[in-house]
């Protein structure tokens, strides 16, 4: 056992994921307090030739689990075989799909506590602690692992728990990891993909999100909201009910079955607030409602509740901010 | 062709939540429900019995004595059978045990598929899926939009950043399901009266060939503090404005901090 904290590293066209770069960070942050080193595990198409960069990012180490795109959980075995019987103190993993099942597989094959999906990760006591928002965002619970639990507790971290660094560090050492063989793990394929025709917001990246729901009515009442979003160089997202309409494709909607998303600011237009979209959304630092419905839920957790038709309110705003900035409309 | 889907009592998101002395979700205080999640997976498997690709639908679940109400409920939705798995030594089970315990009565069971929901709504983890499959020592298809099931194999759907792949595997499987394979039924009363007379059996740790120290005495893992979020300075709220000056009044609440 050591006091190392392992990270995934996923590239996704030919470069580290943002996720990548966060929990580079975090794993450095965390192994300048427990005293071990922070190491990636990077796969992924790219990974061999980017893995060297992550140093900058804050890995000292990495081991390339595979160059090429797949379903991750393929790699379990040869993850496992990586964190051998010298067992890091934790293990980060990205919470997206496959960050959530290569962890899990790994739980499941080496017999391991995972704690998250987390909000907040520190050390104390050189024991490793968890924060997550449990049942719906109704309460914070505090986590660790069992004292006789074996190392590493694998921690899942949502897209924003921690942030990149500037710049800084050298290149990491770079080493391939122990060929494995993946079993059944391995036996699912990719036999078709089909990517959409115009290519759609990465809503995890974007400061500014301004997102519609059902009061939005249609695809084409959707056009104030993208020249809302285009005057501040932010995306468009959207509720289940929005997604489910087709008035925008899946990949804009947000909460539990969707992105859960962290921007400076969220402006959310006929969208009611149900404890699914909020559980997407509640840690954007600054939200907006605007609702013609005094007692929409949103209204008990908005920072400004705006009560009004969006239809009204929203070509205005947009209007006045270009004006403010000086953009000619 | 048999679908096995495990299915969670959890409590209901409109419950007020209350917790025991040792930091334990206190399950009985709380109004439960099926896992909405769970509800997707009953009705994908329904979807695929009716379409003829299955012929036994059953139901598992892990839970104190009360979650078989959550079975009586997917019964009543349709399906064959359930089994409960329910044994003191499981209170207060993490992800890591649960999916041993999973694993363990779905090797009984030998289903086709085990068939789950993509997470639940009190832990989010998403990791009982994987972990039972790497247990098992069976492919694992996550995320499905949709299943399909033809001869020998499992397809699914699933949704990609722009658009959406189609995923492979040999049976038999484990997949998980989005909210996306479709609405779920409601139990009709003929069903909810069929539901009674369906078979619901009971196991314990032991019939598992299972021991208290083989799930570590339910966890790897433990709640150290439990505490309400943070509370958020009070809503501002406009009201009665015209557009123009509803817009003018956001505008200055987004320069006031920064945002434009
Ligand atoms: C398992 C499960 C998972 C789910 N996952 C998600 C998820 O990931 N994301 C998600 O969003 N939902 C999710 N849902 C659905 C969720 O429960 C709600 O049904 C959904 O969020 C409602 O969307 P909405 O707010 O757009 O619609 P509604 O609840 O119908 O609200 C529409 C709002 O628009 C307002 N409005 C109407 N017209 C105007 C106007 N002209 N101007 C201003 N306001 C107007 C109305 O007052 C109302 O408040 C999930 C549900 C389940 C069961």
């Amino acid at each position: 056992m050591n006091n190392d904290i392992c990270f995934l590293a996923e590239f996704d066209g030919g470069s580290p994921a943002r996720s990548a770069l966060e929990l580079a960070a975090g794993a450095a942050g965390l192994a300048a307090e427990s005293g071990g080193a922070a190491v990636g595990l990077a796969y992924g198409a790219g990974a061999a030739a980017g893995a060297a960069s992550l140093g900058a990012a804050g890995a000292a180490r990495v081991v390339v689990l595979s160059d090429t795109d797949g379903p991750a959980i393929s790699l379990a075995a040869a993850a496992a075989a990586t964190i051998g019987d010298d067992a890091p103190l934790a293990f980060l993993a990205p919470a997206t799909p496959n960050g959530r099942d290569l962890a899990a597989a790994l739980m499941g094959l080496l017999g391991l506590p995972a704690l998250g999906p987390v909000r907040a990760v520190r050390i104390e006591g050189g024991r490793v602690r968890a924060e997550q928002s449990t049942l719906q965002g109704t309460v914070i619970t505090v986590s660790e692992s069992m004292a006789d639990a074996p190392q590493p507790v694998i921690i899942l971290a949502l897209s924003g728990t921690f942030t990149p660094l500037e710049g800084g560090g050298g290149a990491a050492s770079v080493s391939t990891a122990p060929s494995s063989d993946a079993g059944a793990l391995g036996a699912a394929r990719i036999v078709e993909s089909h990517p959409a025709d115009a290519a759609v917001a990465n809503l995890e990246e974007a400061a500014v999100i301004i997102a519609g729901g059902r009061g939005v009515g249609s695809a084409a009442g959707f056009e104030p909201l993208n020249e809302l979003a285009a005057v501040l160089d932010g995306a468009v997202g959207a509720s289940r009910a929005a997604a489910d309409a087709g008035w925008v494709p899946y990949q804009l909607q947000i909460g539990q079955t969707g992105k859960v998303v962290k921007p400076a600011l969220y402006v959310g237009c006929g969208i009611s607030g149900a404890i699914q979209h909020r559980v997407g959304m509640q840690t954007a630092e600054n939200v907006v409602a605007i609702n013609k419905d005094p007692d929409a839920p949103i209204g008990e957790f908005a920072d400004l509740f705006v009560v009004g038709d969006l239809f009204a309110i929203v070509p205005e705003l947009t209007a006045e901010i270009r004006r403010r900035k000086g953009i000619p409309s | 062709m048999k679908i096995v889907v495990c299915v969670k009592q959890v409590p209901a998101t409109t419950a007020e939540k209350r917790y025991t002395a040792d930091l334990r979700l206190d399950r009985a205080a709380s109004e439960s429900v099926i896992n909405p999640l769970d509800e997707y997976a009953i009705e994908q498997a329904l979807r695929l019995q009716e379409a003829g690709a299955v012929e036994t639908v059953v139901y598992l679940s892990m839970g104190p004595e009360s979650a078989a109400e959550a079975l009586r409920r997917a019964l009543a939705m349709g399906g064959e059978e359930a089994y409960q798995v329910t044994d003191d030594a499981l209170a207060g089970a993490d992800q890591w045990a649960t999916a041993r315990v999973l694993a363990a009565a779905l090797g009984k069971l030998a289903p086709d598929v085990a068939l789950m929901g993509m997470s639940s709504d009190d832990a989010r983890g998403s990791l009982v899926p994987g972990a039972v499959a790497a247990i098992r020592g069976l492919p694992l298809l996550s995320y499905a939009a949709e299943l399909m099931l033809t001869g020998s194999t499992a397809r699914i759907r699933r949704l990609t950043a722009s658009g959406f792949d189609v995923l492979e595997a040999p049976l038999p499987v484990v997949a998980s399901v989005t909210d996306q394979v479709g609405e779920p039924r409601y139990a009709s009363l003929k069903g909810i009266m069929a539901a009674r007379r369906k078979s619901l059996e009971t196991w314990n740790l032991a019939d598992l060939g299972l021991s208290a120290h083989d799930v570590h005495g339910a966890a790897l893992t433990r709640v150290v503090e439990v505490r309400p979020p943070e509370t958020k300075a009070p809503t501002e709220r406009v009201e009665n404005l015209g557009p123009a000056e509803a817009a003018s009044r956001i505008a200055d609440w987004l320069a006031a901090r920064k945002l434009i």
